[in-house]
């Protein structure tokens, strides 16, 4: 088996265990949360014999390994179950929701690097200069911005002041045919605006500094003196090196992306499996909370092997390890 | 290599949105535009909707949803009296059978009638299937089944006899098509997604979790002027943060906010232009429960002394901003005014009294004026204006030498100490107390699903269930009685009883408003009615 083969395998493996840890804990978790979801989904009449009828529907009167194994079972079996208070499957509910998360946060991430990465660039060739300066203060603010804030700034400022764009939503209920597609890009701008603010801080920091270093490397300085160009040492020498933290940072950041989603969503009120989960919260609606939370495992246990497998080609002694 | 290592990134970024993109083109479109001519208004809420079988569902955008698609038996007035709706005519022809009698001129969506065959189905069916989110399924206890005695008569064969149940029932309970429900094995757990049979007057047509709901008109709707509603059609949209919503009203984005606004959006509103806010009464109240399972609040002293620590005013001034009115203490709201009773009077806040009545108890207070006793004091988190008054009474309290300890929860940890009655003293509020004699069995009589206090006063139990069974003039004499009872040993303690405000552009007129937080202007009734002002 070839080194890379292997790499890979230790990586499918691991991450596979982490999904696993993650299924269990987060079944745990759940059952120990205050309250039970008949309480929850109950009208005051109801009495407490009823209540016991409703948890004996729900499965919840069985024991808690009883209740983990059919879990397990039903997961392996691609079977999320039913959502206690919708009454349909799991699936489904995720399913209408998850492409409205995976846009939101994919363009999100896509804008946040390709305006992080030349800023980070910027600074780090910009040493000590205002320019320099300036980035590592918008940083710096873009790292403690709050998304509500940060939210509602852009809504009053381009919705209702400018009117350039809409509140809130997906898309306009009454948009169909082609012009559905650009009302649905016209309510993506402010959510991924407000996203990607949150997040380039991050990004052009980390990428400024990685670069200052990998920029006073030897190899570096071998290339100058060879008379390359500095663009080209900067951008076809340093900076493949100076990626590699960021492309960790974009592992990480994943997790922090849904979960700032769920805020971001709220404000926006965009569709996405970030306000899912914040209703199944409240109405302690377990099938759903457990699909969701599988599903966003899943989602970052496979960006972070991903992550890893590029960390893979971009620095090949990774490989070896 | 170098160039194919920037790509592999570049790819997993500019791919990610794609894929998003792709996965959005599968989600839902929307529905093409209507075929029905006429005005369109858009309505914001703050949740979607959980369940859309009205016999599940309890959140309060379920609510107004399919209380547009399936009709209520009674409606009820601005006064909380209830009028007929779908029941022309209620009544007993004997203590253990009551009958409505329904009108004949209400179809389905799909052309079928409405009979008395519906009302039976879906009130056998809740008993039956006992659906966990049913309002109703409680009022049902005294009922052993219903029957169709014609097209038009529905009977309730009573186990004992029950003067509220067709009340209650027919305020709370929405019919629904037995030709569609009938098909299911169990009404609990049906989940009532699509091809949706009501009877206006609109009917859901499309929905969009987390988005939108569309709802078209339904033709003939006897009860709109001239037999049809006036909109052509009404969308729901689903806008989480209240801040938002405001945004998006004022921008013309939506027409009117459902939810009632926060105490303090109500003024600012007021002087918005475009905007028009509306009045709308309350039937629920903000109380304290004291515990009286737990020493010292079994005492009345103590729990009096309490009362009389409260600055009932400062918190209807301060948190509620003149929005909400006295009850007099009395867990009547006064917009019933058929049960309030003017004489009763509030608890005076008076600290010096309160020391007083500890003293008299035999408690002693320290060199710092205070007199040991340390209660707990619940309230959810969820509700801001709860939280906020919360924190007044545990300052007024401080101010008479009580220490109250304030335990602000998430909603579910709330629910589940209310259950437990883990709490010496209990914040919160009723959404909607229509009915003096049902909600005072639910709220005093002892092992009452709601009694938070815990009372168990044979005195005050006695004219509860007499009321259950007297006739309505003689139910009226007994709830003041009861009330006066309830107020004068503190079995609870009724802070405000708060009006509310829904607010709308002001090119829309027509609206209707009904009491409560439930029913506000998106009652049937009034969307029926509404209409741009051209």
């Amino acid at each position: 088996m070839s080194t890379a083969l292997r790499f890979a395998g230790r990586r499918v493996a691991r991450g596979l265990l982490t999904l696993w840890f993650a299924v269990t804990a987060t079944f745990l978790l759940l059952r120990l949360l205050p309250g039970n979801p008949a309480l929850a989904v109950a009208n005051p009449n109801m009495t407490k014999h009823d209540q016991a009828l409703l948890l004996h529907q729900y499965g919840l009167d069985q024991p808690l390994i009883v209740q983990y194994g059919k879990y397990l079972w039903q997961l392996l079996h691609g079977n999320l179950g039913i959502s206690f208070t919708q009454q349909v499957p799991v699936s489904s509910v995720l399913l209408a929701r998850l492409p409205w998360t995976l846009l939101l946060t994919g363009s999100a991430l896509a804008v946040t690097i390709a305006v992080g990465v030349p800023l980070g660039v910027l600074a780090a060739t910009r040493r000590g200069t205002v320019v320099d300066r300036l980035v590592q203060l918008g940083g710096v603010v873009g790292q403690s911005l709050f998304v509500p804030s940060v939210g509602i700034f852009l809504l009053f400022f381009f919705g209702l002041w400018l009117r350039w764009l809409p509140i809130g939503g997906a898309y306009s209920p009454d948009a169909a045919g082609a012009g559905w597609y650009g009302n649905v890009l016209a309510h993506l701008v402010l959510p991924c605006l407000s996203l990607m603010l949150l997040q380039i801080g991050s990004y052009v920091l980390t990428l400024r500094a990685s670069l200052i270093d990998a920029l006073g490397e030897d190899y570096c300085e071998l290339a100058r003196a060879k008379g390359l160009p500095n663009r080209a040492v900067v951008w076809k020498h340093a900076l493949r090196n100076a990626l590699l933290p960021t492309t960790t940072l974009v592992g990480l950041q994943l997790g922090f992306l849904v979960g700032g989603a769920v805020l971001t969503e709220t404000i926006f009120a965009y569709p996405g499996i970030g306000r899912g989960i914040y209703e199944a919260v409240t109405q302690l609606d377990y099938p759903v909370l457990q699909g969701a939370f599988v599903l966003l495992a899943a989602t970052v246990v496979v960006a972070s092997m991903l992550t890893d497998l590029l960390y893979g080609v971009l620095d090949p002694r990774v490989r070896t390890r | 290599m170098r160039r194919r290592s920037f790509a592999a990134l570049a790819a997993t970024a500019v791919g990610a949105p794609a894929v998003g993109g792709v996965l959005a083109g599968c989600a839902p479109s929307p529905r093409p535009g209507s075929r029905a001519a006429g005005a369109t208004l858009t309505v914001a809420t703050t949740t979607d909707v959980v369940n859309f079988n009205p016999l599940v569902g309890n959140s309060r955008t379920d609510y107004w949803i399919t209380d547009l698609m399936y009709p209520r038996l009674l409606t009820i007035d601005e006064a909380g009296n209830k009028q007929p709706w779908l029941a022309v005519r209620y009544g007993y022809h004997d203590p253990k059978t009551g009958y409505y009698r329904i009108r004949d001129d209400v179809r389905w969506s799909d052309g079928k009638p409405v009979t008395a065959a519906d009302v039976a189905f879906t009130i056998n069916a809740i008993k039956r299937d006992k659906p966990a989110g049913n309002t109703t399924f409680g009022q049902l206890t005294n009922v052993a089944r219903a029957s169709a005695a014609s097209a038009t008569e529905v009977l309730l064969h009573l186990s004992k006899p029950d003067q509220t149940v067709l009340r209650e029932v027919g305020f709370w309970m929405n019919v629904v098509p037995a030709h569609v429900f009938g098909k299911v094995s169990n009404v609990a757990t049906f989940a009532n997604t699509g091809d949706w049979v009501g009877c206006g007057p609109y009917t859901l047509v499309s929905a969009a979790k987390g988005q939108a709901y569309t709802l078209e008109r339904t033709e003939p709707y006897p009860w709109a002027p001239g037999g049809k509603p006036s909109l052509a059609r009404v969308v729901f949209r689903v806008y989480p943060d209240i801040n938002t919503e405001i945004l998006a009203l004022r921008s013309g984005e939506v027409d009117l906010i459902a939810n009632t606004l926060p105490p303090a959006q109500v003024d600012v509103l007021r002087h918005t232009t475009g905007i028009t806010v509306r009045k709308v009464p309350g039937l629920g109240y903000a109380h304290l429960a004291y515990n009286m399972k737990h020493k010292p609040l079994d005492k009345l002293a103590v729990r009096q002394a309490l009362a009389h620590a409260v600055d009932y005013a400062a918190i209807r001034r301060v948190v509620l901003q003149g929005q909400a009115v006295s009850t007099h203490s009395s867990p009547i709201a006064p917009v019933l005014t058929a049960y309030a009773d003017p004489s009763m009077t509030e608890y005076r806040h008076d600290p010096a009294h309160a020391r007083r009545l500890l003293r008299q108890a035999g408690y002693h207070a320290d060199a710092r004026g205070r007199f040991g006793l340390s209660l707990r004091m619940i309230y959810s988190l969820q509700d801001a204006v709860t939280a906020q008054w919360a924190s007044m009474v545990a300052s007024d309290a401080a101010k008479a030498g009580i220490t109250i300890t304030l335990q602000g929860m998430d909603r579910n940890t709330y629910l589940a100490k209310t259950d437990a009655g883990d709490y010496d003293i209990y914040a919160g509020n009723f959404a909607i107390m229509d009915d003096p004699v049902t909600n005072m069995a639910l709220t005093y009589l002892p092992g009452g699903a709601i009694n938070y206090s815990k009372v168990d006063d044979p005195a005050l139990s006695k004219l509860i269930t007499d009321a259950q069974v007297a006739t309505p003039d003689e139910q009226r004499e007994l709830v003041a009685k009861a009330a006066h009872l309830v107020r004068d040993n503190v079995y609870d303690n009724v802070v405000y009883m708060q009006n509310f405000y829904v607010a709308h552009r002001t090119e829309w007129t027509g609206f209707v408003a009904k009491p409560s937080e439930l029913l506000t202007v998106v009652d049937p009734a009034s969307l029926a009615r509404v209409r741009t002002r051209s």
